[in-house]
């Protein structure tokens, strides 16, 4: 949960910044020593002289102008979620599925399965999200933060221990380093630039430890919101420029975090070991403590997660997430064998996190779905709940609103439209589709067939589909399936040329929603307003889905919706300042939606589950309520007499108590 | 009209005894031409369709032609009527008057055989007729055989149609023309069959869908635009050798077009050559189909093919009757067409009587 939240395609990401992020940058030259060293001085002349044109967002102040009277915070008062008697060492086995392409952590291909090793699990925020109180949060890199009474500013106290792991402290030179970092056209790297110039107003420096962001809206969370980033060092970027991706694409960089990759651990296309930062400066800081653990961090590279499974059973690795049916009740079922002998232990752990929102994406631009009655026919005509009972085997169950899983409901009472073959039917006969032809398919007076071809990408939906199809027959709707490439599925719905998508977008963990990304009419048409802010001329005739001319692609309002009305309650809702508000106006949101549906609620599973070998250890009550994988806060330990004794057991087949454990303190009712 | 060279001359009949006399791939063909005639007639033996409905005094023959809903049988729904269901209501009914009389194995190849229940593999189950139990989706695998294997075989005759009527003419043409032609061909050829074939298939197929959809047609292009060079080299020499002959100039002083003289003349006695290869192209198609639709580029889901099926079967390794049956299927299939492919070639050459062995 950097500040790189834009939802992304849960596997799409890698793959589509690999291909879609513009030019590449040039090529080094023959003598990359010497261009490195030219490169050094250009980043400092460079950065030189973006300070200089842009004083209005480098703002340096001497620290007695820092404002008197802030209430600073460390988050002390918040309860610890890591168990502080955790072990320190050892060497834990896991998997990534793919070799990384790159050591960075930005720009092109730094999206891979490593990336959580090198930034998002390891590498401590200013401030950081408390996992398990929402909205609530702890000091990272800063010994103490305070909010500025105008609401829209935020101070930090750099932790003056706060060390790279080469020896060299943090200061507020890497956070300007970060800022001209994150907002440089050589980042090559659209979306952060993006971002960092629209949500941060100014940089104010005070002195080497004290800094304030100002920010462009009050909000409620805003030292969560906008405090949540990672500096990068600027001594070790000091030949940042042009052609900078290919430099760093095997450079190690200084961390700040409890883990390191270094060059002599990565075994080319096998595996890669991260190793625990000697004497971590936040070994023994409050809510790190605890965390962290293993000294070494083996991660194999195994592409089919079948095989991981397998080689989980077989002992190599320590840990399996077994979110799928199949390897939950046919792998890995109670009655394998190290399961019954407690050797390995299966837990299963109800999660409080915004969830994946799968579904149906129809695309209001496509006739007839442009038609609300088909709309509602195609929600009725999917069997969802059918596909989660069976398919899922009862461990998913149907989304009722597009927001499930945020700490409160965003709307009280909206439930899912349910399978329903004759409601399809009444609905669909209400859009004129009312004769069922030879091949059981309905038909409208123009002899239209009721038809619809489903876009999906990768490979994960090849047999789900099917199911869906087969049940929306009875309906008279046919379901065409197009299973492509993740690349080039998602390409396809980001330039809106889908029917219907089933697709899912990845949120961050945040206190609420988004919606703008999804639903506001710019992202779906370029002359959805005109200049002087009105809903274009289409948009002020009878008609309930206005539809201007130009489609904006590259957005994820992949249903294409564009309604006035709700674009004016997305735009008061994202500048709400206070929870109420947001309730209130989320909860009109998702109203329109569920009115106007264009999306079918797919299925969220409300709990994480897995395996482990019995030596590797756990805090009281597992895991931490935001927890979107088993490692991702590295609450886990491993317990080396319980991994000699369980290495002994398997030789002489010693039996210890076993069964499944669950944990549902923080199941939602 | 005189169609001379379709009538079985004596040479050939020679041959088509000799095949015959190979038992191996004779009783191979024997097989494997039942199969495909029974595979044309599978609505008739694996099918959720019923052969014969008596309802009320009424005949109805379901199988081919428009669905019967639930309502024209009294039943609730309006969707297509589910036969087995139907069938057991009126067994239940002491009357007798209505039945309903289904195929061998009563499942379509798309449909959940156990509705209600989880979806996941069943080991073959007699007393449910699923005979080689289902898939990870509780749909019926020997229907998905069945139907996988005439997909198989449909998309083989138009995958040989298609190389043979381009390779044969592109071969034939370099052979004939010689020369500057026949060397640009060759170099291009050499090009374009060095170009990695599963690569590039996989590439294409990935990038084709965006705007066509993928399906039987498109996947049949994609492969025959990749595999036709094999041909031209056979036919190239095999037509260079026939051009120097004197019926040829015959033909040549008679004042016959190109195209008279390639194919009225000269391809009818290369043919033999073709037809040797005829199986080990069924082969490798069935065999090209079966690895792309393995790796995800093959046809869309839910079409049936062995591919997907061994896909389903290798990460279904614990359900081993999934991966059992596309692989016996498949393995019995491609050395059927090789038992026949190697007896055609004996029965074909030439060189029978040949001394040197």
């Amino acid at each position: 949960m950097r500040p790189s939240p834009r939802p992304f395609p849960l596997l799409a990401a890698a793959l589509l910044l690999a291909a879609g992020c513009g030019p590449s940058a040039p090529k080094e030259g023959a003598a990359p020593a010497t261009a490195a060293a030219a490169g050094a001085a250009e980043m400092e002349a460079d950065l030189k002289r973006t300070l200089a044109t842009e004083p209005d967002f480098y703002v340096f102040k001497p620290i007695a102008e820092l404002p008197a009277g802030l209430a600073w915070q460390d988050g002390a008062a918040l309860p610890d979620f890591a168990d502080p008697n955790a072990r320190k060492g050892g060497t834990f086995n896991y998997y990534i599925p793919d070799f990384p392409r790159t050591l960075r952590t930005i720009g092109p291909d730094a999206t891979g399965g490593i990336r959580p090793y090198l930034l998002d699990y390891v590498e401590p925020p200013f401030i950081a999200p408390h996992p398990n109180v929402a909205g609530g949060a702890y000091a990272g890199l800063v010994a103490s933060w305070a909010v500025g009474p105008d609401g829209q500013t935020i101070f930090y106290r750099i932790d003056p221990r706060a060390r790279w792991s080469d020896g060299r402290p943090l200061t507020t030179e890497d956070v300007v380093f970060t800022l001209y970092f994150m907002r440089s056209p050589h980042l090559n790297e659209p979306w952060y630039n993006d971002y960092y110039k629209k949500n941060y107003r100014q940089l104010i420096v005070y002195d080497r430890l004290t800094f304030a962001t100002v920010h462009p809206e009050r909000k409620p969370d805003l030292a969560v919101r906008f405090g949540n980033w990672v500096p990068y060092p600027r001594h070790a970027y000091a030949d940042f420029g042009p052609g900078w991706i290919e430099r760093f694409q095997w450079r190690e960089t200084p961390k700040l975090g409890a883990y390191e990759l270094k060059a002599k651990d990565i075994d080319k296309g096998r595996a890669v070991t991260l190793s625990r930062v000697k004497d971590w400066w936040a070994a023994d800081k409050r809510f790190f403590r605890g965390r962290y653990n293993p000294d070494r961090y083996r991660l194999e590279v195994i592409r089919d997660p079948d095989k991981a499974v397998e080689a989980f059973a077989r002992g190599d690795l320590d840990l399996m997430p077994l979110g799928l049916p199949k390897y939950w009740y046919e792998t890995l079922p109670e009655t394998h064998p190290e399961v019954v002998a407690g050797r390995i232990l299966r837990y299963k752990f109800y999660n409080r996190t915004p969830r994946p929102d799968w579904g149906l994406w129809i695309n209001r631009a496509k006739a007839p779905l442009d038609n609300r009655d088909v709309r509602v026919g195609i929600q009725h005509a999917s069997n969802i709940a059918l596909v989660c009972a069976q398919f899922f085997r009862g461990d998913a169950e149907q989304m009722q609103t597009r927001s499930d899983g945020y700490g409160w409901r965003m709307h009280p009472t909206i439930t899912a439209r349910p399978f329903d073959p004759v409601a399809a039917r009444a609905a669909f006969a209400r859009a004129g589709y009312t004769t069922q032809g030879e091949d059981g398919i309905l038909r409208n007076a123009a002899g239209q067939r009721l038809s619809f071809t489903i876009t999906a990408y990768g490979q994960a939906q090849r047999d789900l589909l099917p199911v869906l199809k087969q049940e929306a027959l009875k309906a008279g709707l046919e379901f065409k399936l197009e299973i492509l490439d993740t690349t080039t599925g998602w390409k396809k719905m980001q330039e809106k040329n889908h029917e219907i998508a089933l697709a899912a977008l990845s949120r961050s963990v945040e206190l609420y929603p988004r919606y703008w990304e999804m639903y506001h009419g710019t992202n779906a048409y370029a002359d959805a307003y005109t200049k002087d802010g009105q809903p274009s001329k289409a948009a002020t005739g009878a008609e309930a889905n206005p539809k201007p001319s130009q489609v904006v692609v590259q957005t994820n309002n992949m249903t294409m919706t564009f309604l006035p009305e709700l674009d004016r309650l997305i735009e008061a809702y994202d500048r709400a300042e206070t929870l109420d508000e947001i309730k209130r106006l989320a909860a009109a949101i998702e109203q329109l939606i569920h009115d106007d549906a264009a999306w079918v609620n797919g299925w969220q599973r409300p709990f994480l589950r897995g395996g482990a070998w019995r030596h590797v250890r756990w805090p009281e009550g597992f895991n931490v309520a935001q927890a979107r994988d088993l490692e991702e806060f590295f609450v886990h330990w491993i317990d080396p007499d319980l991994q000699k004794e369980t290495a002994e057991a398997r030789r002489n087949g010693r039996q210890f108590p076993g069964g499944l454990r669950t944990f549902d303190q923080f199941k939602q009712q | 009209m005189n169609l001379p060279r379709l009538r079985v001359d004596p040479l050939t009949h020679k041959k088509l005894q000799r095949f015959r006399s190979i038992q191996r791939g004779y009783v191979s063909f024997l097989i494997l031409a039942t199969a495909v005639v029974l595979s044309l007639a599978a609505e008739l033996l694996v099918n959720s369709r019923a052969l014969v409905v008596r309802h009320e005094g009424r005949w109805h023959f379901p199988t081919y032609g428009r669905i019967h809903t639930g309502k024209e049988f009294g039943l609730d729904y309006a969707y297509e009527v589910n036969y087995r269901e139907l069938g057991r209501k009126f067994a239940a009914d002491p009357s007798g008057r209505n039945w309903v009389l289904l195929p061998p194995v009563p499942y379509n190849p798309l449909e959940n055989c156990h509705p209600g229940e989880t979806f996941r593999p069943r080991p073959p189950d007699w007393a449910r007729q699923n005979f080689l139990g289902t898939d990870q989706i509780n749909r019926d695998i020997l229907a998905r055989l069945v139907y996988g294997f005439r997909n198989a075989l449909a998309f083989a005759a138009a995958f040989i149609v298609l190389t043979y009527a381009v390779g044969i003419s592109l071969g034939c043409l370099m052979g004939y023309f010689g020369g500057w032609f026949d060397l640009l061909v060759q170099r291009l050829i050499e090009i374009w069959s060095n170009i990695p074939f599963l690569f590039v298939v996989i590439i294409v197929a990935s990038i084709v869908p965006a705007g066509i959809g993928m399906n039987l047609g498109v996947l049949l292009a994609i492969v025959v635009l990749f595999s036709w060079t094999g041909m031209t080299y056979y036919m190239r020499s095999a037509t260079y050798r026939e051009k120097a002959r004197d019926y040829v100039h015959a033909a040549q002083v008679l004042g016959a077009s190109t195209a008279r003289i390639l194919f009225r003349h000269i391809l009818p006695n290369v043919l033999s050559t073709i037809v040797t290869f005829i199986p080990f192209t069924i082969a490798s198609s069935i065999s090209a189909l079966t690895a792309l639709d393995f790796l995800g580029f093959g046809l869309p889901p839910p079409t049936p093919s062995w591919g997907e099926l061994l896909r389903q079967g290798t990460s279904n390794l614990q359900s081993p009757w999934i991966v059992a049956s596309a692989f016996s299927a498949l393995v019995l299939v491609l050395v059927l067409v090789t038992f026949i492919g190697e007896a055609i070639r004996e029965a074909f050459d030439p060189r029978k009587f040949t001394l040197y062995q």
